[in-house]
């Protein structure tokens, strides 16, 4: 905003310069103003609503003053504890899962072979669509009992008669959707391949290092900032997942909870039993652990994370 | 006035209500004696909501034309949702005080609207506008809430254990006996499902329906044993909990039940519309549904098994109200809209007893004997004196119980936790969230 004044050191600007930089001022607002009033109206606004009613006991209708009642009320609710669970577990499994397949893939990419830009194209593809309703639906009919995944485990001799509805296949069925759409983390991966030096690699082989060796010493350490970039988003994306939760559960968690997402449980706490209070407060948690672990991932990374023409 | 008719009415809710005694009346009073309060030249937009699948959508459609022969300046813009859905949307709107001006109501969410005085009070319109006069008053009453009439009661229904003749010969067994107690029904089923375990596929006698929330209610009805207190409270004790749910404890403990895995294999149907289960105790108005998701040739119908005293002690419960919001713009053409889709004997005819066998006399006077919709009428007519009971008054917050007693069932069922566990966890779920 301090832009519009020059420093005191330059001499000071004629009218007709200031006013067509006044107007230039305004016009930049003007275009400015339909984001702003978005920001503002339908992003920060609520935020600080939320904040404010996090603390009152609102159920749509009315909101009274609770004080801390619905943040320590959490930690006394096992269907929040378990919510918790169920999302710690898949955000530990499904986001290194989907970042070593997707850097694998990318590897793989990166070579020069005919058709290239078809298995690009391929492999990106699922991540697409992976979030949509759509898909959720096909995933949770594939995984019935006879559907497309038992008769193909079939085949070797297993039988798991469906993993929907089974508790103890629920995660694995989450975890192979996120597994999926590995596309996304995948093309900033290749973007990377595309800058690492050729010559390392060339330097590499002459002294004699192994593929494996040339990974873990050349690939790791120059594509450790877009590693971090992606396990950073990835883990934020875990954290937040909502739309295949509530259509594979059917909107409860089910089977017995083991589908019972942290957001999807927020749902329910608010737009199914009317709890808005509690369920701003499930929010807000969410966002300072959120905020938490990403503040940590950015501590650990000095060691781990090496910038091109870092003196370190 | 007519307020003190229905404090009255509710006060002697207890009197029974027999449809058979509803009988013949071929008078249609509905339409006639609402004329008057809507002003005929004033052109009226009303916006109208329910839940329910596309049939019933057709069935609205179709009612909703006819309002608008009769009615031609009113334009009633309908939308609807399923139940999971339903009263998301409500809730939602009710708190940007946004209601639709006409909408279907459950008794389970009617005192959480009515209670925020978001429902437009009817009682200025009892039979000045809404034609009540086909309608026992205990059924009326239910659509109250504190002083107000919220609800015009729509139809009703009541528990029965449907059974599959079929399923039953393949097991070679006998229908459950109507006057059997609730103990003769578990070992009814306990020989059932031993029958069934040697067929392919292999057939059980009935589902867990210890989980069905309203069951328990009817039994406790049965048993005496007050519901909900006058505040809203639960009245009834853990130990009722527990004894309900280890009823079943035979079929329970010696896996006499389908696995909930395989249940959940069988979605959207369930182990009795597969064709899996012998019996199951449900609505009597979801016989017609019941025969078209198991193409079944027959099924049949009994009432619920008698409590400890002997009786039956059954109660109709109103399956659906309509309501109006408090907001509305125009509530006389709101009332006469209700006050057509309640009395309307062609209306009647139109959604039979897919809604539930309908209110009010007139709606019944002409629906058509045939299919399920008379077998409904039959059950009801033939039982009618073991209906002796009248809906417990819910409390705010029973939607949310309900499906919490829903869950715990489902973490039974797949052995998370034990009988005495659900048992505490609802009643502690019940209290924080009725008081």
């Amino acid at each position: 905003m301090t832009t519009t004044h020059p420093p005191a050191t330059l001499t000071a600007p004629r009218p007709s310069q200031r006013r067509a930089r006044m107007r230039e001022t305004i016009a930049g607002y003007a275009f400015l103003l339909p984001w702003l009033l978005g920001f503002f109206l339908l992003t920060f606004g609520p935020m600080v609503a939320s904040l404010y009613l996090s603390f009152t006991d609102y159920d749509l209708f009315e909101a009274n003053w609770v004080g801390l009642d619905n943040y320590t009320g959490l930690f006394s609710d096992p269907r929040y504890l378990k919510s918790v669970q169920v999302t710690v577990t898949y955000v530990l499994i499904s986001t290194p899962v989907k970042l070593v397949a997707a850097l694998l893939v990318a590897m793989l990419l990166n070579a020069r072979r005919r058709g290239l830009g078809f298995y690009r194209s391929a492999f990106y593809a699922p991540s697409l669509v992976a979030a949509s309703i759509s898909i959720a639906i096909v995933w949770k009919a594939m995984f019935v009992d006879d559907a497309a995944v038992d008769s193909f485990l079939q085949i070797f001799g297993i039988d798991t008669g469906g993993w929907v509805g089974n508790q103890d296949l629920t995660m694995p069925m989450f975890v192979l959707l996120a597994l999926w759409s590995f596309g996304g983390p995948m093309v900033i991966f290749l973007a990377g391949l595309k800058q690492v030096p050729t010559e390392l690699y060339e330097a590499a082989e002459m002294d004699g290092a192994g593929a494996f060796r040339r990974f873990l010493t050349i690939t790791v350490p120059m594509m450790s900032p877009v590693i971090f970039f992606n396990l950073l988003m990835e883990t934020i994306g875990a954290f937040q997942v909502f739309g295949s939760a509530f259509i594979i559960s059917g909107g409860t968690g089910a089977p017995a909870d083991s589908a019972l997402f942290y957001t999807l449980y927020l749902y329910i706490r608010g737009f199914t039993d009317f709890r808005m209070g509690y369920a701003s407060a499930m929010a807000w948690v969410l966002v300072v652990v959120v905020g938490v672990i990403t503040v940590l991932l950015f501590k650990t990374s000095k060691g781990w994370v090496h910038y091109q023409g870092d003196s370190r | 006035m007519k307020r003190t008719t229905l404090a009255l009415a509710a006060a002697g809710a207890a009197a029974a209500l027999t449809l058979s005694a509803c009988g013949g009346g071929g008078d249609t009073p509905g339409s006639d004696s609402t004329g008057g309060t809507v002003d005929p030249d004033e052109e009226i937009t009303l916006t109208m909501t329910w839940w329910g699948n596309d049939d019933r959508a057709a069935r609205y459609t179709e009612a909703l034309e006819l309002f608008n022969e009769e009615y031609p300046n009113i334009t009633v813009q309908p939308t609807f949702s399923t139940w999971d859905d339903y009263w998301t949307a409500r809730a939602t709107e009710a708190a940007g005080n946004s209601l639709p001006d006409v909408m279907q109501t459950d008794l389970a969410y009617l005192s959480q609207f009515g209670n925020r005085n978001q429902f437009l009070d009817l009682t200025p319109f009892v039979d000045n506008g809404i034609d009540v006069s086909g309608m026992s008053d205990s059924l009326l009453a239910s659509g109250q809430v504190g002083d107000a009439l919220v609800g015009i009661p729509q139809s009703t229904n009541t528990l029965a254990l449907f059974y599959n003749p079929a399923t039953l010969e393949s097991l070679g067994v006998d229908a459950p006996d109507a006057e059997q107690t609730w103990a003769d029904f578990v070992d009814w089923s306990v020989a059932a499902a031993e029958a069934g375990a040697s067929l392919d596929p292999q057939l059980y006698g009935t589902g867990d329906f210890t989980g069905v929330f309203w069951l328990f209610v009817q039994h406790l009805v049965q048993e005496g044993i007050e519901v909900f207190d006058a505040d809203g409270q639960v009245a009834f004790s853990e130990q009722d909990v527990v004894d309900w749910l280890q009823l079943v404890a035979p079929l329970r403990d010696n896996d006499l039940f389908m696995a909930p895995e395989a249940v959940a294999q069988l979605e959207p149907l369930g182990g009795f519309t597969a064709n899996l289960f012998a019996t199951e105790f449900s609505w009597d108005n979801f016989l017609a549904g019941y025969l078209a998701d198991s193409g079944a040739e027959s099924l049949e119908m009994l009432p619920l098994p008698v409590g400890s005293t002997g009786e039956h002690a059954q109660f109709f419960k109103p399956s659906m109200l309509l309501s109006a919001s408090a907001n509305t713009q125009h509530p006389e053409a709101a009332a006469a809209l209700i006050d057509f889709l309640t009395n309307d004997p062609e209306v009647g005819a139109i959604f039979g007893t897919s809604r539930g066998v309908p209110s009010s006399e007139s709606a019944r006077s002409q629906l058509s004997a045939e299919g399920a919709d008379a077998q409904v009428i039959a059950f009801e007519e033939e039982w009618a004196d073991v209906i002796t009971e009248s809906t417990p008054v819910l409390p705010e917050g029973y939607g949310s119980i309900e499906a919490e007693w829903l869950r715990l069932a489902s973490e039974l069922a797949y052995g998370n936790i034990t009988v005495e566990e659900f048992a505490s966890q609802w009643m502690s779920a019940a209290q924080s969230t009725l008081s």
